[in-house]
Protein backbone atom coordinates (compact mmCIF):
# COMPACT_ATOMS: atom_id res chain seq x y z
CA UNK A 1 0.00 0.00 0.00
CA UNK A 2 2.46 2.79 1.30
CA UNK A 3 5.15 3.48 -0.64
CA UNK A 4 8.83 2.07 0.64
CA UNK A 5 12.53 2.18 0.54
CA UNK A 6 15.09 0.13 1.05
CA UNK A 7 16.02 -0.96 4.18
CA UNK A 8 20.02 0.53 3.68
CA UNK A 9 18.65 3.96 3.34
CA UNK A 10 17.32 3.96 6.78
CA UNK A 11 20.11 2.53 8.29
CA UNK A 12 22.95 4.83 6.34
CA UNK A 13 20.35 8.02 7.29
CA UNK A 14 20.43 6.80 11.18
CA UNK A 15 23.99 6.81 11.05
CA UNK A 16 24.59 9.92 9.46
CA UNK A 17 21.62 11.52 11.90
CA UNK A 18 23.68 10.48 14.72
CA UNK A 19 27.26 11.61 13.27
CA UNK A 20 25.79 14.79 12.29
CA UNK A 21 24.55 15.91 15.75
CA UNK A 22 27.08 13.91 17.83
CA UNK A 23 29.81 15.50 16.09
CA UNK A 24 28.85 18.89 14.14
CA UNK A 25 26.13 20.37 15.60
CA UNK A 26 26.31 19.91 19.35
CA UNK A 27 30.06 18.44 19.40
CA UNK A 28 30.87 19.55 22.51
CA UNK A 29 27.46 19.14 24.47
CA UNK A 30 26.54 15.20 23.69
CA UNK A 31 23.66 15.11 26.42
CA UNK A 32 21.97 18.40 23.95
CA UNK A 33 22.62 16.19 20.82
CA UNK A 34 20.96 12.86 22.53
CA UNK A 35 17.94 14.96 23.32
CA UNK A 36 17.62 16.54 19.94
CA UNK A 37 17.93 13.02 18.27
CA UNK A 38 15.24 11.75 20.62
CA UNK A 39 12.95 14.51 19.89
CA UNK A 40 13.10 14.06 16.52
CA UNK A 41 12.59 10.50 17.21
CA UNK A 42 9.32 11.47 19.12
CA UNK A 43 7.87 13.68 16.21
CA UNK A 44 8.17 10.72 13.95
CA UNK A 45 6.62 7.83 16.50
CA UNK A 46 3.91 10.37 16.87
CA UNK A 47 2.83 10.43 13.48
CA UNK A 48 3.51 6.88 12.31
CA UNK A 49 1.15 5.81 15.81
CA UNK A 50 -1.43 7.51 14.06
CA UNK A 51 -1.17 5.53 10.73
CA UNK A 52 -0.88 2.54 12.79
CA UNK A 53 -3.71 2.92 14.46
CA UNK A 54 -6.02 3.82 12.33
CA UNK A 55 -7.97 1.07 11.53
CA UNK A 56 -8.31 -0.29 14.69
CA UNK A 57 -10.48 -0.42 18.13
CA UNK A 58 -9.49 1.75 20.82
CA UNK A 59 -7.61 0.54 23.34
CA UNK A 60 -9.74 0.66 26.99
CA UNK A 61 -5.80 -0.42 28.28
CA UNK A 62 -2.25 1.08 28.69
CA UNK A 63 -1.56 -3.37 28.58
CA UNK A 64 -3.46 -3.21 25.15
CA UNK A 65 -1.39 -0.54 23.31
CA UNK A 66 1.72 -1.77 24.70
CA UNK A 67 0.91 -4.97 23.03
CA UNK A 68 0.05 -3.10 19.85
CA UNK A 69 3.87 -1.27 20.25
CA UNK A 70 5.35 -4.70 20.80
CA UNK A 71 3.59 -6.73 17.92
CA UNK A 72 2.13 -4.55 15.40
CA UNK A 73 4.06 -1.14 15.59
CA UNK A 74 7.56 -3.17 16.20
CA UNK A 75 6.97 -4.90 12.96
CA UNK A 76 6.18 -2.40 11.25
CA UNK A 77 9.17 -0.58 11.93
CA UNK A 78 11.46 -3.68 12.43
CA UNK A 79 9.85 -6.07 10.46
CA UNK A 80 9.91 -8.57 13.52
CA UNK A 81 7.89 -8.71 16.75
CA UNK A 82 9.36 -7.88 20.14
CA UNK A 83 11.18 -11.38 21.57
CA UNK A 84 10.40 -11.02 25.27
CA UNK A 85 7.86 -8.39 27.33
CA UNK A 86 8.25 -8.32 30.89
CA UNK A 87 5.87 -5.97 33.51
CA UNK A 88 6.04 -5.19 36.90
CA UNK A 89 2.35 -4.73 36.72
CA UNK A 90 3.35 -1.06 38.50
CA UNK A 91 3.63 0.70 35.14
CA UNK A 92 7.45 -0.48 34.13
CA UNK A 93 7.59 -2.58 31.28
CA UNK A 94 10.63 -4.02 29.72
CA UNK A 95 10.98 -4.97 26.16
CA UNK A 96 13.12 -7.07 24.76
CA UNK A 97 14.72 -7.67 21.24
CA UNK A 98 16.90 -10.43 20.39
CA UNK A 99 18.06 -8.94 17.05
CA UNK A 100 17.74 -5.24 17.04
CA UNK A 101 17.23 -4.43 13.67
CA UNK A 102 19.04 -1.15 13.82
CA UNK A 103 21.82 -2.38 15.29
CA UNK A 104 22.44 -5.74 13.46
CA UNK A 105 24.90 -4.20 10.94
CA UNK A 106 27.34 -2.40 13.50
CA UNK A 107 30.20 -3.64 15.37
CA UNK A 108 32.07 -2.00 17.87
CA UNK A 109 35.49 0.02 17.04
CA UNK A 110 38.41 -1.63 18.41
CA UNK A 111 40.98 1.15 17.02
CA UNK A 112 39.57 3.79 19.57
CA UNK A 113 39.95 1.60 22.39
CA UNK A 114 41.67 2.44 25.46
CA UNK A 115 43.09 0.45 28.47
CA UNK A 116 41.44 2.28 31.20
CA UNK A 117 37.78 1.15 30.15
CA UNK A 118 35.65 -1.79 29.63
CA UNK A 119 35.78 -2.75 26.02
CA UNK A 120 31.87 -3.80 26.55
CA UNK A 121 30.94 -0.44 28.88
CA UNK A 122 32.54 1.51 26.21
CA UNK A 123 31.05 -0.20 22.73
CA UNK A 124 27.48 -0.24 24.57
CA UNK A 125 28.30 3.57 25.54
CA UNK A 126 29.01 3.87 21.19
CA UNK A 127 25.96 2.39 20.59
CA UNK A 128 23.78 4.08 23.22
CA UNK A 129 23.83 7.07 20.86
CA UNK A 130 21.89 4.94 17.95
CA UNK A 131 19.34 4.26 20.28
CA UNK A 132 17.96 7.72 21.13
CA UNK A 133 16.34 7.90 17.95
CA UNK A 134 14.39 4.40 18.20
CA UNK A 135 13.78 5.57 22.40
CA UNK A 136 11.96 8.44 20.92
CA UNK A 137 9.63 6.99 18.66
CA UNK A 138 8.32 4.84 21.26
CA UNK A 139 7.81 7.12 23.25
CA UNK A 140 6.32 9.25 20.46
CA UNK A 141 3.44 6.97 20.02
CA UNK A 142 2.80 5.74 23.64
CA UNK A 143 2.38 9.27 24.31
CA UNK A 144 0.21 9.61 21.31
CA UNK A 145 -1.65 7.11 22.31
CA UNK A 146 -2.45 8.65 26.26
CA UNK A 147 0.64 7.15 27.94
CA UNK A 148 3.14 9.41 28.84
CA UNK A 149 6.15 7.91 29.60
CA UNK A 150 9.94 7.95 29.61
CA UNK A 151 11.67 4.91 27.29
CA UNK A 152 15.51 4.39 27.96
CA UNK A 153 17.17 1.71 26.02
CA UNK A 154 19.88 -0.82 27.52
CA UNK A 155 21.94 -2.87 25.73
CA UNK A 156 23.74 -4.29 28.78
CA UNK A 157 23.01 -7.83 28.23
CA UNK A 158 25.23 -9.10 25.35
CA UNK A 159 23.15 -12.19 24.34
CA UNK A 160 20.10 -10.13 23.44
CA UNK A 161 21.67 -8.57 20.71
CA UNK A 162 22.29 -9.10 17.39
CA UNK A 163 25.18 -11.72 16.59
CA UNK A 164 27.60 -9.40 14.80
CA UNK A 165 27.61 -7.46 17.38
CA UNK A 166 28.48 -10.10 19.68
CA UNK A 167 31.24 -10.81 17.30
CA UNK A 168 32.52 -8.03 17.56
CA UNK A 169 32.29 -7.31 20.70
CA UNK A 170 34.30 -10.94 21.70
CA UNK A 171 36.75 -9.38 19.51
CA UNK A 172 36.81 -6.10 21.60
CA UNK A 173 37.81 -8.59 24.64
CA UNK A 174 40.19 -10.82 23.10
CA UNK A 175 42.08 -7.87 21.89
CA UNK A 176 41.86 -6.25 25.59
CA UNK A 177 43.79 -9.30 27.17
CA UNK A 178 45.68 -9.39 24.50
CA UNK A 179 47.20 -5.75 24.95
CA UNK A 180 47.41 -6.19 28.35
CA UNK A 181 49.39 -9.05 28.05
CA UNK A 182 51.63 -7.42 25.81
CA UNK A 183 51.90 -4.50 27.83
CA UNK A 184 52.60 -6.55 30.63
CA UNK A 185 55.35 -8.46 29.09
CA UNK A 186 56.76 -5.14 27.64
CA UNK A 187 57.15 -3.82 30.88
CA UNK A 188 59.44 -6.68 31.60
CA UNK A 189 61.13 -6.20 28.95
CA UNK A 190 60.70 -3.41 26.42
CA UNK A 191 62.90 -4.07 23.55
CA UNK A 192 62.11 -7.03 22.80
CA UNK A 193 58.92 -7.13 22.21
CA UNK A 194 58.83 -3.89 20.13
CA UNK A 195 57.71 -6.38 17.03
CA UNK A 196 55.10 -7.56 18.29
CA UNK A 197 53.84 -4.28 19.61
CA UNK A 198 53.88 -2.86 16.33
CA UNK A 199 51.80 -5.63 14.76
CA UNK A 200 48.73 -5.24 17.43
CA UNK A 201 49.44 -1.31 16.15
CA UNK A 202 48.07 -2.71 12.84
CA UNK A 203 45.92 -5.09 14.24
CA UNK A 204 44.15 -2.20 16.07
CA UNK A 205 44.03 0.19 13.71
CA UNK A 206 43.12 -1.44 10.38
CA UNK A 207 40.57 -3.53 11.99
CA UNK A 208 41.68 -6.84 10.25
CA UNK A 209 38.81 -9.40 11.34
CA UNK A 210 39.69 -11.16 13.74
CA UNK A 211 41.38 -15.45 13.31
CA UNK A 212 42.99 -17.13 15.53
CA UNK A 213 46.43 -17.46 13.31
CA UNK A 214 46.89 -13.61 13.86
CA UNK A 215 46.87 -14.33 17.44
CA UNK A 216 48.58 -17.23 17.63
CA UNK A 217 51.35 -15.75 15.78
CA UNK A 218 51.38 -12.60 18.06
CA UNK A 219 51.58 -15.22 21.44
CA UNK A 220 54.44 -17.25 20.25
CA UNK A 221 57.10 -14.96 21.45
CA UNK A 222 55.07 -14.43 24.82
CA UNK A 223 54.99 -17.83 25.37
CA UNK A 224 58.85 -19.07 24.73
CA UNK A 225 59.78 -15.62 27.07
CA UNK A 226 57.50 -16.96 29.55
CA UNK A 227 59.25 -20.16 29.42
CA UNK A 228 62.19 -18.26 29.74
CA UNK B 1 -26.15 17.38 2.80
CA UNK B 2 -23.06 17.82 5.14
CA UNK B 3 -23.18 21.52 6.55
CA UNK B 4 -20.05 20.68 8.88
CA UNK B 5 -17.10 18.78 9.47
CA UNK B 6 -14.28 19.00 12.85
CA UNK B 7 -11.51 18.08 13.53
CA UNK B 8 -10.82 17.82 17.18
CA UNK B 9 -7.57 17.17 19.38
CA UNK B 10 -7.16 14.95 22.52
CA UNK B 11 -6.77 18.20 25.05
CA UNK B 12 -10.37 19.37 23.05
CA UNK B 13 -8.97 21.88 20.92
CA UNK B 14 -9.76 22.52 17.56
CA UNK B 15 -7.55 20.98 14.80
CA UNK B 16 -9.55 22.03 12.25
CA UNK B 17 -13.30 23.01 11.08
CA UNK B 18 -15.07 23.33 8.07
CA UNK B 19 -18.42 24.94 7.12
CA UNK B 20 -20.14 24.00 3.63
CA UNK B 21 -23.02 26.70 3.87
CA UNK B 22 -23.65 29.62 1.98
CA UNK B 23 -25.15 31.38 5.07
CA UNK B 24 -23.62 32.46 7.60
CA UNK B 25 -24.26 30.48 10.37
CA UNK B 26 -20.56 29.75 11.29
CA UNK B 27 -20.87 30.33 14.56
CA UNK B 28 -23.95 28.42 15.00
CA UNK B 29 -22.37 25.02 13.83
CA UNK B 30 -19.08 25.78 15.50
CA UNK B 31 -21.39 25.58 18.96
CA UNK B 32 -23.05 22.75 17.80
CA UNK B 33 -19.77 21.20 17.39
CA UNK B 34 -18.55 22.14 20.64
CA UNK B 35 -21.71 20.43 22.63
CA UNK B 36 -21.19 17.53 20.55
CA UNK B 37 -17.91 16.87 22.50
CA UNK B 38 -19.55 16.20 26.22
CA UNK B 39 -21.41 13.51 24.52
CA UNK B 40 -18.56 11.76 23.33
CA UNK B 41 -16.79 12.11 26.37
CA UNK B 42 -19.68 10.92 27.92
CA UNK B 43 -20.23 7.63 25.55
CA UNK B 44 -16.47 7.01 26.29
CA UNK B 45 -16.76 7.22 29.73
CA UNK B 46 -19.77 4.84 30.25
CA UNK B 47 -19.41 2.58 27.46
CA UNK B 48 -22.56 0.25 28.82
CA UNK B 49 -24.70 3.00 29.42
CA UNK B 50 -24.55 3.85 25.90
CA UNK B 51 -24.42 0.28 24.24
CA UNK B 52 -20.95 0.66 22.98
CA UNK B 53 -19.83 -1.80 21.30
CA UNK B 54 -16.32 -3.25 21.72
CA UNK B 55 -14.49 0.52 21.44
CA UNK B 56 -15.34 1.21 18.04
CA UNK B 57 -13.87 4.36 16.78
CA UNK B 58 -16.79 5.05 15.54
CA UNK B 59 -19.13 6.60 18.33
CA UNK B 60 -22.72 6.70 15.98
CA UNK B 61 -25.33 9.33 16.01
CA UNK B 62 -24.33 11.68 19.34
CA UNK B 63 -27.08 13.83 19.10
CA UNK B 64 -30.41 14.99 16.68
CA UNK B 65 -31.13 18.88 17.20
CA UNK B 66 -34.13 20.37 15.13
CA UNK B 67 -32.40 20.67 11.99
CA UNK B 68 -29.11 18.73 12.27
CA UNK B 69 -27.80 15.13 12.82
CA UNK B 70 -24.36 15.10 14.42
CA UNK B 71 -22.35 11.93 14.26
CA UNK B 72 -19.08 11.53 15.74
CA UNK B 73 -15.58 9.38 15.24
CA UNK B 74 -12.83 9.07 18.00
CA UNK B 75 -9.66 7.57 16.96
CA UNK B 76 -6.80 5.84 19.25
CA UNK B 77 -4.90 8.64 19.58
CA UNK B 78 -7.98 10.58 21.24
CA UNK B 79 -8.99 12.64 18.14
CA UNK B 80 -12.45 13.19 17.67
CA UNK B 81 -13.87 13.80 14.17
CA UNK B 82 -18.01 15.22 14.37
CA UNK B 83 -19.88 15.38 11.03
CA UNK B 84 -23.32 17.89 11.24
CA UNK B 85 -25.84 16.95 8.91
CA UNK B 86 -29.14 17.88 7.25
CA UNK B 87 -29.92 14.79 5.97
CA UNK B 88 -32.55 12.73 7.75
CA UNK B 89 -32.18 9.48 6.63
CA UNK B 90 -28.42 8.68 6.68
CA UNK B 91 -27.57 5.47 5.80
CA UNK B 92 -24.31 4.23 8.93
CA UNK B 93 -22.62 2.71 6.34
CA UNK B 94 -22.19 5.80 4.46
CA UNK B 95 -21.32 7.37 7.50
CA UNK B 96 -18.75 4.58 8.55
CA UNK B 97 -17.55 5.11 5.45
CA UNK B 98 -16.68 9.10 5.25
CA UNK B 99 -14.78 8.93 8.75
CA UNK B 100 -12.86 6.57 7.53
CA UNK B 101 -11.92 8.54 4.38
CA UNK B 102 -11.55 11.63 6.47
CA UNK B 103 -9.54 9.94 9.01
CA UNK B 104 -6.71 8.91 6.26
CA UNK B 105 -7.30 12.65 4.74
CA UNK B 106 -6.43 13.85 8.35
CA UNK B 107 -3.20 10.81 9.01
CA UNK B 108 -2.20 12.17 5.44
CA UNK B 109 -2.05 15.71 6.39
CA UNK B 110 -0.57 15.36 10.12
CA UNK B 111 2.86 12.88 8.71
CA UNK B 112 3.44 16.18 7.24
CA UNK B 113 7.05 17.10 8.97
CA UNK B 114 6.24 21.09 8.63
CA UNK B 115 3.13 20.12 10.64
CA UNK B 116 3.45 20.66 14.20
CA UNK B 117 1.02 18.53 16.59
CA UNK B 118 -1.31 19.79 18.60
CA UNK B 119 -1.49 23.11 16.38
CA UNK B 120 -4.55 24.13 13.73
CA UNK B 121 -3.73 22.38 10.41
CA UNK B 122 -3.65 24.60 7.67
CA UNK B 123 -3.05 21.96 4.97
CA UNK B 124 -5.09 23.26 1.57
CA UNK B 125 -4.30 19.68 0.32
CA UNK B 126 -6.79 18.65 3.50
CA UNK B 127 -9.18 21.05 2.83
CA UNK B 128 -9.43 20.25 -0.79
CA UNK B 129 -9.51 16.39 -0.22
CA UNK B 130 -12.60 16.67 3.05
CA UNK B 131 -14.54 18.93 0.25
CA UNK B 132 -14.17 15.98 -2.10
CA UNK B 133 -14.90 13.46 0.43
CA UNK B 134 -17.78 15.58 1.25
CA UNK B 135 -19.50 16.20 -2.11
CA UNK B 136 -19.02 12.15 -2.56
CA UNK B 137 -21.12 11.72 0.41
CA UNK B 138 -24.12 13.81 -0.92
CA UNK B 139 -23.74 11.42 -4.30
CA UNK B 140 -23.59 8.10 -2.60
CA UNK B 141 -26.18 8.87 0.47
CA UNK B 142 -28.31 10.08 -2.95
CA UNK B 143 -28.23 7.08 -4.79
Amino acid sequence: MGREVSESCIDSLLTEMVSSYCNRFYSNTPELAARRIEAIGYQVGHQLSERYTMERPRFTEHLEAIKFICKDFWSELFKKQIDNLKTNHRGTFVLQDNKFRWLSRMSGDPSVENGTQDPESKAAQAMSMYLYFPCGIIRGALSNLGIPCAVSADISSLPAYAVSYCTALLLCVHLKMLYLLIMKLVALNPLVHLPSLFCLQLLLSVEIPYNNRWVHVLLKPFVLDLAL
Amino acid sequence: MIVCVAVVGHQNNPLYIQSFTEADDALKLHHIVHCSLDVVDERVNNPKKSGLTLNETFLGLLYPTENYKVYGYLTNTKVKFILVTTDLDVRDADVRNFFRRFHAAYVDAVSNPFHVPGKKITSRTLAERVSNIVKSFGLSSAG
